[in-house]
């Protein structure tokens, strides 16, 4: 897992349309699609929109030159989190629905409804979408780049200073991790090694775990002393210099919050019921 | 036979950062090597594939004469002993009695035998008073020798230092010098180690590799290596202060003998002062 991390930065580095793009325009465009998305209510419009932004998304993703391997290596991570949020549902009603159906009848009067299963269905195919767009944000950016535009955007510097010391040690911590467990392995220490006593192993991981965190606290008051060697205080934030959006930048926006904004409103509205509302409107104030 | 040998051993990192370039190294038993080179040369990298921790993109490691495979990682570990450069790293027991154990429990020995082997090797690095104390209240040396405890106790024919003197006291230096030179001389084993400190190699190495870009540059002993300061310079390194100082006196003229240890250099200034024959 905290060998994904190195691979993170590795993807993040490779060269493309998507990947030159602005993580400010980056940002926005996944922000938009989740934001519609998730405003879209629980019908099944929802599944037009959510195949619309797909494409959308798989058009991006093929345009950034990411191997398809790597988006479903991140996929199958969320995914246990994603079928358990969504899987709990079909046993429950909701309150998007007044009539419910059962489907199944099970022992202790537990039911699995018709709605329940449409519900987490809808529910989950919200989740793979948005999720893409996370994966997509965040195979494409480097976390600077995203801390960066972050500041650019207006987030405030103090949650920057702190998101940015935390994407700093991150990293520390990783290689120390690392070289932790190289020195382990030397030692012929493998947690899985069934040679070994269960308590034994399971103590000296503790043990590992401990030093880790000693660690963590010492690194962490150096560095706290050294911030404050160089004036840190209250007032303090990271220095981002300022960057004008480029052109491309501006219209790779504008056409993908189009897109987005578009599809969602011509999916919520049925375009002729608008129509018909606007007629119906004035003669009923006459 | 030798006891450890690699043959065009090239290690390529994730992004494809070529970190070793057709390496062809080896190392005789009871021998002291020393790897010399700037940062980022590729040493440590070379020391991680002695243990078996990285494997090689390309080309073999060899110890004692078998490439290092799934089956015989752990009697590979047994044989070489890897200490890293920052004794943090290695050191997370509460106490240093526990975490010098730690390598021989791994290695499935008994308790009389891990009491054994943490004695002597407490013993070795002069640390047998420290069996109790919590590793991270000691000093920067006294972990330096609780780390390399720690490898000696699972008695391997080879031990490999990651820059073992880096950060050290001269105090500490000495002392590192000292148990280093112990386990070559009493005890038989070959010794590895990578360093900076120019001074330690002539004190030390018996042959010398020079590494650069993660390619060997140069190989032989301190006579042949020292006597190449264009070969150290080009290499970001420089020759030690002795050998330095009398190179210019040579240069200017001044018949003196060259000498690369402390011991030497002081023979050859008496020689030269006439104070002994």
């Amino acid at each position: 897992m905290i060998e994904d991390l190195f691979d993170l930065e590795q993807v993040t580095s490779q060269k493309s349309v998507i990947h030159s793009l602005d993580a400010r325009v980056k940002i926005i465009v996944c922000c938009a699609a989740i934001v519609a998305l998730v405003a879209v209510p629980y019908s099944p419009v929802v599944y037009i929109v959510s195949t619309v932004f797909f494409l959308l998304f798989l058009l991006l993703w093929a345009l950034s030159k990411i191997s398809p391997v790597i988006y479903f290596r991140r996929l199958l991570l969320a995914l246990p989190f994603g079928f358990m949020l969504c899987g709990f549902q079909i046993f429950f009603k909701n309150r998007y629905y007044t009539d419910y159906h059962s489907l199944l009848e099970l022992p202790l009067g537990i039911h699995i409804y018709y709605e329940s299963v449409e519900f987490a269905s809808i529910l989950l195919v919200k989740f793979l979408v948005c999720y893409s767009f996370i994966v997509l944000l965040s195979s494409t950016s480097s976390l600077q780049d995203l801390l960066e535009a972050a500041g650019r955007l207006k987030v405030p510097p103090e949650l920057i200073l702190a998101l940015g010391m935390m994407i700093r040690y991150l990293f520390v911590f990783g290689i120390i991790y690392r070289k932790v467990t190289d020195a382990l392995k030397t030692r012929l220490f493998d947690p899985f090694d069934h040679r070994l006593p269960y308590r034994y192993r399971i103590v000296n991981m503790g043990y590992m775990m401990g030093s880790l965190f000693i660690r963590s606290l010492e690194q962490g008051e150096r560095t706290y002393a050294s911030m404050l060697c160089r004036g840190y205080g209250r007032d303090s934030y990271i220095f981002i210099k300022e960057k004008p959006l480029l052109r491309s930048d501006l219209m790779f926006l504008g056409l993908c919050l189009i897109l987005i904004i578009m599809v969602s409103l011509l999916c919520w509205y049925d375009p002729f019921s608008l129509i018909c509302r606007f007629e119906v409107l004035p003669s009923y104030q006459g | 036979m030798h006891i450890i040998e690699t043959q065009d051993l090239c290690h390529t990192y994730k992004g494809n950062i070529d970190a070793l370039k057709n390496i062809s190294f080896i190392a005789p038993r009871n021998t002291r090597i020393a790897i010399i080179g700037p940062n980022g040369a590729g040493k440590s990298t070379l020391f991680k594939h002695f243990n078996g921790v990285l494997r090689p993109t390309s080309g073999k490691v060899l110890i004692r004469g078998e490439p290092i495979t799934k089956e015989n990682i752990r009697e590979v570990r047994r044989t070489v002993g890897l200490v890293f450069q920052n004794p943090d790293d290695q050191i997370f027991s509460p106490t240093v009695e526990q975490d010098v154990a730690f390598g021989p429990i791994n290695m499935g020995l008994d308790e009389e035998a891990v009491k054994h082997r943490v004695s002597e090797a407490l013993r070795t690095v002069g640390l047998s008073e420290y069996r109790t104390r919590v590793p991270h209240h000691l000093s920067g040396g006294e972990k330096k020798r609780v780390a390399i405890a720690g490898i000696i106790a699972m008695e391997p024919q080879v031990l490999v230092l990651d820059e073992p003197t880096a950060g050290l006291d001269p105090q500490g230096v000495r002392e590192i010098i000292r148990v280093i030179r112990d386990f070559s001389v009493r005890y038989g084993m070959t010794v590895i180690f990578s360093t900076h400190n120019i001074s330690l190699v002539a004190e030390l190495a018996e042959y010398i590799y020079v590494m650069n870009n993660g390619s060997f540059v140069a190989k032989g002993t301190v006579a042949e290596i020292f006597s190449q300061p264009d070969l150290l310079s080009s290499v970001r390194l420089d020759l030690p202060i002795l050998p330095k100082l009398i190179s210019s006196l040579r240069s200017q003229g001044i018949a003196i003998d060259m000498g690369y240890t402390y011991q030497e250099a002081e023979t050859a200034f008496l020689k030269a002062f006439g104070k002994i024959a």
